[in-house]
């Protein structure tokens, strides 16, 4: 099999989790036009609270579940208690405060589980590769592309096919109109960034088998899901999910055609996108 | 007490520490002898840089006093930026009157350092890997206590080869900077001494987490030997991303440049089972110093010394012995008491040679233990070979004036 071939199933292994990851950013942004730097802080704790109930003895399967129940858990208090005093204030606000959110969660990471990363073992039913000819993947990969594509259609039919989702994307036009309509606006604001904290946890939970859990893992998955939110268009989930595999793609494929600037061509991409359609591949003009 | 449970109650209790050295160095600035530990407290190499801060505590600690004058240190966090540092070690210099640093992770950011120190009148003492540190960039005020990349190589890759010499195929994963083309160029004059064929190079960024493209690249040129050359969290991401690719089935993997002990901590024993690593320090070295270094850090720390705490202390305490013999704190007179200085050290014999300001001492090779056959919880690897390998002083490139 071509290495591109090959490259461009692996890049869709790293776009899908890139799309987990940068979904709940696009979709808060849409809906609360609020600017969330303390996303990856959300995805840091998915990935030790993975560490930490494994260790306990709790299966990957269970981990799976609980971990991003309870980051929601958090991310829905967080925006109760904190976020939603700073929604009127100006973007400068809403930067310093999650930005400030982020390096708390992270020093508190450094303090509870220490400086040092830690592995989480790949559950056993995924561990080894599997092989058609030439070309080697492993199973784990293969399970986080699938499992991700389950998820992404779940989360297209919540927000295309339900009542809360028409909601939602019909605050992302007007909260106005929607709290007019009887709505709990600010209700739907909790819920949908509980959503983005739960499914940047998940992405933080998939990725530990591959990546290990490490504090400063949160800034560099920000600096990513930024990338795929401004690629594929702010509030768009076909933009973060059409954004993901691009990147991913593109990553995986210059690892071979110019492997020491496969992580600069994430930014070119990003820039070229830019230049061709400044509102994103799927983002609309406001 | 765990080693992580005491980086948890360290890592609280650090900045208040730092802020309140740094205003009493102030007032004692002219009576204190002042340290600087430049090291990156934040970004990828944060945790090598926490345990370099204990291991600079620990010296200090141990001496208290050089020429009847406190002695006193401040920590600096790099960030892992050549610039950053170089800035820290400025206001350290100009505001406290700190002449003494040990430190630098990065080859590119104690390179600058290097230059800093000298300016300002100081001595440098680096763990840092670049050749060009002792090599063609060498200063009078830099010294190098560990192997530089050509050491860390012939240690590892020509003693691996020799005991395999059926494995004729080798794959090299390689960060693109000064430290990284160091160790590919050591290792490809090794190849095409003995005839080894290099079946492709993947070079990547500082900052790059994900290496299944190059694994994928790897994966497909079918080598015998996957010779990993990136260091720190980047070799452990390469690592387990490696192994979750099969590759340790069919393949032999080498760390060229293992962080030792904190990285199989991180790692854990069944990733490191049968891979190889290359060393600078390992806590059972049976030598007098670090038998003292290991009770020490047992009773202070209550865990064993690792390579970024043991590499921070041996170059605080050459600082702090150098000044000692020198007499004064003056600049010249503390690298004239350096340069040739021989001691029984943390390896065994080490020298610091006079004409590149080389520390020769060991690089060792390990290879990683399966867990059921652990001692002890940090027994992670059996030594393989251990010795002395660097650059005749001629071919290093260093002209020291």
């Amino acid at each position: 099999m071509s290495i591109y071939l090959l490259q461009t199933i692996n890049g869709i292994g790293i776009g899908m989790l890139y799309f987990l990851l940068a979904v709940g950013l696009s979709i808060v942004f849409g809906l609360l036009r609020f600017v969330n730097f303390a996303h990856g802080a959300f995805y840091l704790l998915g990935a030790y609270f993975c560490y930490q109930l494994t260790r306990w003895g709790m299966s990957f399967w269970l981990t799976l579940l609980v971990a991003p129940l309870a980051v929601a858990a958090l991310g829905w208090l967080t925006e109760k208690l904190l976020l939603r005093h700073v929604y009127a204030q100006p973007h400068e606000f809403h930067i310093l405060i999650t930005v400030g959110l982020a390096l708390v969660v992270q020093e508190l990471v450094i303090v509870q589980w220490g400086p040092l990363g830690d592995t989480v073992a790949t559950p056993d039913l995924l561990q080894g590769v599997v092989m058609w000819g030439s070309f080697v993947y492993p199973k784990y990969r293969l399970f986080v592309i699938g499992f991700t594509a389950v998820l992404a259609v779940l989360l297209w039919w919540v927000l295309e096919g339900t009542r809360l989702g028409s909601a939602v994307r019909a605050g992302s036009e007007s909260t106005e109109m929607v709290s007019l309509l009887g709505y709990n606006v600010f209700g739907i604001f909790s819920l949908v960034f509980a959503l983005g904290a739960g499914t940047a946890a998940l992405a933080g939970v998939l990725a530990a088998p591959i990546r290990g859990a490490e504090p400063f893992m949160g800034i560099e998955a920000l600096g990513v899901a930024f990338v795929i939110v401004v690629v594929g268009g702010l509030g768009s989930f076909g933009g973060a999910l059409v954004g993901g595999l691009l990147i991913g793609i593109v990553q995986s494929l210059m690892s071979t055609l110019w492997p020491e600037g496969a992580r600069l061509m994430i930014y070119i991409a990003m820039a070229a996108v830019l230049l061709l359609r400044p509102h994103g591949l799927l983002g609309r003009k406001t | 007490m765990q080693r992580r449970h005491f980086l948890q109650l360290s890592a609280l209790g650090a900045a208040p520490a730092s802020l309140g050295l740094g205003s009493s160095v102030w007032a004692q600035a002219q009576s204190t002898i002042q340290f600087g530990c430049p090291v990156p407290m934040s970004g990828a190499f944060a945790a090598n840089g926490k345990f370099a801060d204990l291991g600079m505590k620990l010296a200090i600690e141990q001496y208290g006093k050089a020429l009847n004058m406190p002695l006193a240190y401040t920590l600096l966090d790099t960030e892992g930026k050549p610039a950053t540092a170089v800035r820290k070690v400025q206001e350290s210099s100009q505001q406290k009157g700190a002449r003494f640093f040990a430190g630098g992770i990065l080859s590119s950011e104690s390179l600058a350092m290097g230059k800093e120190v000298e300016k300002a009148g100081g001595v440098f003492i680096t763990t840092a890997g670049a050749d060009e540190l002792t090599g063609k960039d060498c200063n009078s005020a830099t010294f190098r206590w560990s192997v530089p990349t050509f050491g860390a190589v012939e240690q590892t890759v020509r003693p691996l080869i020799e005991s395999m010499p059926k494995a004729k195929r080798w794959y090299t994963i390689t960060p693109q900077y000064v430290f990284g083309d160091g160790l590919l160029g050591a290792a490809k004059n090794i190849f095409k001494e003995k005839g080894v064929e290099h079946v492709g190079n993947s070079y990547h960024s500082l900052t790059e987490k994900e290496f299944s493209g190059y694994l994928t690249n790897a994966a497909a040129a079918k080598p015998d030997v996957l010779l990993i050359l990136n260091f720190g969290a980047q070799s452990s991401d390469t690592l387990r991303q490696a192994i979750s690719f099969g590759m340790h089935k069919n393949m032999t993997i080498l760390i060229a440049w293992a962080s030792g002990l904190e990285q199989f901590e991180s790692l854990g024993a069944d990733l490191c089972d049968g891979v190889y690593f290359g060393a600078q320090y390992w806590h059972t070295a049976d030598t007098p110093l670090n038998k003292e270094l290991v009770k020490r850090t047992q009773d202070k720390f209550k865990h064993n010394p690792n390579y970024s705490l043991a590499g921070s202390y041996i170059c605080t305490k050459l600082l702090i012995d150098a000044i000692l013999k020198a007499g004064k704190t003056d600049q010249k007179a503390v690298i004239a008491a350096l340069e040739g200085m021989k001691y029984q050290g943390l390896t065994g014999e080490e020298e610091v040679r006079k004409a590149d300001h080389q520390v020769l001492k060991n690089y060792y090779l390990l290879k990683g233990k399966a867990k059921a056959k652990m001692a002890n919880k940090d027994d992670y690897v059996d030594v393989i070979s251990s010795g002395k390998s660097f650059l005749p002083v001629d071919q290093t490139g260093c002209k020291l004036t």
